[in-house]
């Protein structure tokens, strides 16, 4: 057995004065968050790296297994794809008629296709939050690569999140539909702005909460929410997602409703963030 | 010296298993949650070597989630760190063969784990649902921890008595 067991502290003391600082540290690091942020690099440095390695080998077993599942779906679905393909090239050629309209419309309004415009680049997801109460995950690229905080997460057509922390080779993604995430939206329709909200609760429905609407505005279901101007760190423009269910508060002076992201958050693989801070542009 | 050893041999199962638990386990989630294995770590080492032990896993646990996950430095340090301590009075009924107890107290442990993250970071923000809470975030991960636990438990048991005999030699 030990030899070494004649401490000098005994061991509900040593306790104690490790709670302590431990308190004081909770204290330290909400009010001076960044002090703490070089020890956080310097661990997330040498922890991501492996978390890549891991991630792409358990990444190589669930596609494999996934190809063998899905050839029988493939022939089936390219039937059907082909169908469609004859469909949508026509509809594609009255597209292409549109959007020589509306360039000649835009040019008339002076405005930009500033959605399509910003730079982005593209990363992958590595790591998601150890435990299972938040929406956090980690993308393999940091400071490094250009990126810094605040800047935003798109995934196909629509918002994914924010990037809370960088490190060297790393950054840390809050998504939208995490507890603690908030974005000012605004109605496509009507450029008036909400809230919106994750929640927790609502996770496995999809959806999430939008709080904040103006009683006097007209929104119906499946209308598009996306960022708004007034939002201090978001880029105006980008597509959060869908609109439903919206009821009167009880306060009779707003509105609130249910929003359904425009992002499949359960497979997000790959990730484009876009390099351009919202402070940068105005 | 051998004691020093132990640790390196626990902080390694510390970071493969934490790395599991971020990369591996998050793809084969079930029902939507994965496993606390840091839980099961910190747990087990405190029933198999006491107090002092437990404190000094349950700090290491902590601060591995604080550092890389956490928002806030020292919350979870200090919950894994009251788990390893109050675990490690169970040090004292630990028979090397009862494979049950362990699992049993792995369960209470990550039960009582799970409330108290939610007092604290969802509690205090005035989110009173509780029993959404537990039904759907706490008791599916217990019961996932669980099953792991039973597994878990036997290779840490055998990695803590092939220890054992080997500090027993010197």
């Amino acid at each position: 057995m030990k030899k070494k067991s004649k401490l000098s502290l005994e061991t509900k003391y040593v306790v104690l004065i490790l709670s302590i600082i431990f308190i004081i540290l909770i204290f330290v690091s909400v009010k001076y968050s960044a002090t703490m942020s070089p020890i956080k690099t310097a661990v997330g440095t040498v922890i991501t790296p492996m978390q890549k390695g891991i991630n792409s080998i358990g990444r190589y077993v669930s596609d494999s297994l996934e190809q063998l599942q899905n050839i029988n779906n493939l022939i089936e679905e390219n039937k059907e794809l082909k169908e469609k393909l004859s469909t949508i090239e026509y509809e594609n050629k009255i597209l292409q008629q549109d959007k020589y309209e509306l360039d000649t419309l835009r040019g008339l309004y002076e405005l930009d296709q500033k959605y399509a415009d910003y730079p982005k680049v593209a990363a992958t997801v590595i790591s998601k939050d150890a435990g299972n109460w938040y929406n956090v995950f980690t993308i393999d690229k940091g400071s490094n690569d250009g990126l810094s905080v605040d800047m935003n997460v798109i995934a196909g057509n629509g918002l994914v999140g924010i990037i809370t922390e960088v490190g060297h080779n790393y950054s840390k993604v809050r998504s939208i539909i995490d507890d603690s995430s908030e974005v000012t939206g605004m109605f496509l329709k009507s450029s008036e702005t909400c809230f919106i909200k994750g929640n927790l609760e609502l996770i496995d429905d999809g959806r999430i909460n939008v709080e904040m609407i103006n009683k006097d505005v007209k929104v119906n279901d499946g209308d598009e929410v996306v960022t708004s101007y007034i939002s201090s760190k978001f880029l105006p423009g980008i597509l959060i997602g869908y609109i439903n269910d919206i009821s009167m508060d009880s306060s009779n002076m707003t509105k609130s409703g249910y929003l359904t992201p425009a992002v499949d958050f359960k497979s997000l693989d790959i990730v484009l963030v876009i390099t351009e801070l919202k402070e940068a542009l105005y | 010296m051998r004691r020093y050893l132990r640790y390196l041999i626990i902080f390694l199962i510390i970071i493969i298993c934490f790395l599991l638990q971020t990369t591996f386990f998050q793809t084969f989630a079930l029902a939507g949650v994965s496993p606390n294995l840091l839980i099961i770590i910190v747990v087990s080492i405190a029933y198999m070597g006491g107090k002092n032990q437990g404190i000094i896993i349950g700090l290491i646990c902590g601060l591995l989630y604080d550092f890389i996950y956490s928002d806030v430095i020292g919350l979870y340090s200090l919950i894994y760190m009251f788990i390893g301590y109050i675990n490690g009075f169970l040090n004292k009924i630990y028979y090397s063969d009862d494979f049950t107890m362990p699992i049993f107290i792995i369960g209470i442990s990550d039960f009582i784990y799970g409330i108290s993250v939610y007092i604290f970071e969802f509690l205090l923000r005035g989110k009173l649902n509780i029993l959404f809470y537990i039904r759907r975030i706490i008791l599916p991960e217990t019961v996932y921890t669980l099953l792991i636990s039973v597994i878990l438990y036997k290779i840490l048991h055998s990695i803590n008595s092939k220890i054992e005999t080997k500090e027993g030699e010197v």
